[in-house]
């Protein structure tokens, strides 16, 4: 399956995150890892045992996303797959887009609570909320 | 394969992987959401079990009105050597700031050099890593199949780079003290 764009997986991303919003069950899966396929890289030599760790250019990354659905679901075409591939120089710019995806996707993680002063005001309950991870 | 307990902690470690094996190791993030009523209700029927006929109803009426909650997982894989290294949140708050980072280990999977500010450091770090580095990756091709000398290769190669990432997670630790402030 060809890569898309950058701009066509975030779009496809978008929806994703949107499908899963009405659903209370369910999982979202990104992946990233070096491309490597198809990609130069000089001979393992004496001098270089591992070419991979000192690579002559930078090389693209890979980002994946599906929905994590297998078996049955998968046959009844319900498995959506993305993946895009990042060029080094584009990196930051897709991460900090990504991140505002993600933060707005992921909206049943636990908000940030806003209710302090009653909270202190109870006081010992909120102390053992702080003491946690 | 251990979850740990910050994610200063898990983005330090995961860095060192991707320092020693940056081809084959890949970081995946799962955002899972359960229903909050599903979860009570396999609690309350294993409980009813347990009790056995002792008035279903009275505790089942009660879950209701939760709404499903999410939580995300960080992984970082390497599947040469088996590593895996694991952080949980299900906090808001973390998820652009756990991205980014994602992207700062995505520059390292990409081979670039690091970010401005610390090009000074990095400038004479591979020249420091080299001699550590050549002898850890001589450890690492004689014992490729075995997890724990691979680790520990590992951790000899990346003492060179300990100083950056602990850069990078004295950033993030300020977030952490605001945190506790509350």
């Amino acid at each position: 399956m060809a890569h898309s764009s950058n701009d066509e997986f975030f779009a496809k991303l978008v929806e994703l995150f949107d499908y899963r919003k009405g659903k209370d069950h369910g999982s979202i899966v990104l992946t990233q890892k070096r491309l490597t396929y198809d990609q130069p890289l000089p001979e393992a030599t004496s001098d270089t045992i591992l070419p991979d760790l000192h690579p002559p250019q930078p090389m693209p990354i890979l980002i994946r996303a599906t929905n994590a659905k297998g078996k049955e679901k998968r046959r009844a075409k319900e498995k959506v797959k993305l993946s895009t591939v990042v060029d080094a120089d584009n990196l930051p710019a897709f991460f900090e887009r990504y991140a505002e995806v993600c933060k707005v996707g992921m909206n049943t993680l636990k908000p940030r609570d806003r209710r302090r002063k009653g909270k202190a005001k109870k006081k010992k309950g909120g102390a053992a909320a702080v003491g946690g991870p | 394969m251990p979850y740990y307990d910050t994610s200063q902690e898990w983005l330090r470690q995961s860095a060192l992987l991707l320092e020693a094996r940056p081809s084959t190791t890949r970081i995946t993030t799962k955002y899972h959401i359960t229903a909050s009523s599903a979860r009570r209700r396999a609690r309350d029927l294993k409980r009813l079990k347990a009790q056995q006929e002792s008035e279903p109803t009275t505790t089942t009426t009660s879950t209701t009105t939760k709404p499903p909650r999410g939580f995300l997982t960080l992984k970082t894989f390497d599947p040469h050597s088996g590593t895996t290294l694991k952080y949980k949140t299900t906090k808001a708050a973390e998820v652009s700031r756990l991205i980014l980072s994602l992207g700062q280990l995505g520059r390292r999977m990409a081979a670039l050099p690091e970010p401005e500010g610390r090009d000074a450091v990095m400038a004479d770090a591979p020249v420091a890593t080299e001699g550590g580095g050549e002898a850890a990756v001589v450890v690492e091709e004689k014992e490729k199949k075995s997890e724990p000398a691979t680790t520990a290769g590992k951790g000899g190669q990346g003492q060179g780079q300990g100083q950056q990432s602990g850069g990078g997670g004295g950033g993030v630790g300020k977030g952490k003290k605001k945190k506790g402030k509350k």
